[in-house]
């Protein structure tokens, strides 16, 4: 596809509005597919901050984590793990955070997370509830990811034991593909996808476009 | 006299990477606003340096950026894409006009004539055109780019990058501190403004030069 065309194509959203207005008179809400990584300081930074800025407004944001993103055969991918603590570190000053840790964490030592929340399903407000707690234990209070600390956080938040498994976070990671993302953070809202740490006023703007606006 | 700041940012930049595009105007007014000079350094684009870019990560970046420009009033598309022989030819003749203290007026010039109207600088005609908006003369700019030692200087750049533990571009350095991309400009502004280097107001270093091209 031409330059000029995939840029115009960006820019119709005619069909995203007509579409976002039949949701509301159905009585349906937004749904903004967030994919991101508990090992990635910027996906701290993304579910804090895209959770605080949609209460208020009708979208459900869903959880998707992940394990396997980034290019395949990237070079830079070490390098790019360890400039994301200190990228991670200034956005979140943007919004008032101070992260607490300097080196990354290795992506085993949370994949539990990624499974337990794929497990449950992406929807509920509470699990929304955990990953943002979650992710504040790690990053800001530089909480180890224990099993027995998170295990206790997650029955605070959902009331329940957390279901292990793989499959769901394959399925997170195929829908991911699919949707376009190739790395974490990523948001995915009506045809289009941002990096959710670099355009949180992006994706607001796009969602008072479609008149996903905050509740009255 | 005219004070000399004492501080430096380098700012590496690529011709055919659209955020750097959209980073310049705005790292070319740095200077007027904070206690520093800026030091261009133009750098290989990365896909002539051997890193893949896969399809999907090229559409999102022409999307992004275009919603990007929007946001910033900048000029997006028709487009020439500068890879291979234009971006080298834009590099040295970068090199020189550096040389001239004309840098700033060659790669805002360069960059909307490549991202804003589809010139093809690897085309003589559309390079002429460029350098001589810039106030270059188009047989300096020749000569530069085909001088070895021009070549030289935009190889130690994209080395120094590379150097850095950097892959990609716009990237500031500021006493060290590495600041990659176009939107983390405003990043890098916190840190001047903390060292103590903000401008008074009403004493912009070049007068009648502060407004966007």
């Amino acid at each position: 596809m031409v330059p000029s065309a995939v840029i115009a194509l960006s820019r119709v959203t005619a069909p995203a509005r007509l579409a976002a207005a039949a949701q509301r008179r159905a009585g349906r809400s937004a749904e903004v597919e967030l994919y991101f990584a508990f090992d990635d300081p910027c996906s701290a930074v993304a579910v804090i901050d895209l959770a605080a800025r949609v209460a208020g407004r009708p979208v459900d944001l869903l959880m998707k984590p992940v394990l396997r993103r980034g290019i395949p055969g990237d070079p830079a991918v070490e390098l790019k793990r360890s400039y994301a603590v200190l990228d991670a570190g200034r956005l979140a000053r943007r919004i008032g955070l101070q992260l607490a840790r300097t080196e990354p964490l290795a992506a085993e030592s949370t994949a539990f997370l990624a499974e337990w929340v794929a497990e449950s399903g992406p929807r509920s407000r509470e699990l929304r509830a955990f990953c943002v707690r979650a992710m504040h234990h790690l990053w800001f209070e530089a909480g180890e990811p224990s099993p027995e600390v998170l295990r206790a956080m997650w029955l605070e938040e959902l009331g329940s034991t957390p279901a292990s498994g793989g499959h769901q976070i394959r399925m997170n990671e195929a829908r991911m593909a699919r949707r376009g993302p190739y790395a974490t953070p990523a948001a995915w809202l009506a045809g289009r996808w941002y990096f959710a740490q670099d355009r949180p006023d992006s994706i607001m703007r796009y969602l008072d476009e479609l008149g996903w606006t905050e509740r009255q | 006299m005219s004070e000399q700041p004492a501080e430096a940012i380098d700012f590496f930049y690529s011709f055919r990477s659209p955020y750097s595009y959209l980073a310049a105007p705005r790292a070319f007014m740095l200077p007027m606003r904070y206690r520093i000079s800026l030091r261009f350094r133009g750098v290989v684009p990365m896909v002539m340096r051997g890193q893949s870019v896969p399809r999907e990560k090229g559409l999102h970046t022409l999307r992004d950026t275009a919603r990007e420009a929007q946001r910033l009033g900048m000029p997006f598309g028709p487009m020439h894409d500068p890879v291979g022989e234009g971006a080298m030819r834009c590099l040295a003749v970068a090199v020189h006009a550096r040389e001239r203290g004309s840098e700033r007026d060659f790669v805002l010039g360069a960059g909307a004539a490549i991202w804003g109207r589809a010139v093809d600088v690897a085309a003589d005609r559309g390079l002429r055109a460029v350098c001589e908006g810039a106030g270059l003369e188009w047989d300096a700019c020749r000569a530069a780019i085909s001088d070895p030692a021009v070549l030289e200087e935009v190889e130690r750049d994209t080395t120094a990058l590379g150097e850095l533990g950097q892959w990609g571009v716009p990237v500031f350095n500021f006493r060290g501190q590495l600041f990659w991309g176009q939107d983390r400009i405003e990043d890098l502004e916190v840190e001047l403004a903390g060292a103590g280097l903000r401008r008074p107001k009403g004493s912009a270093r070049f007068a009648g030069d502060a407004g966007e091209r």
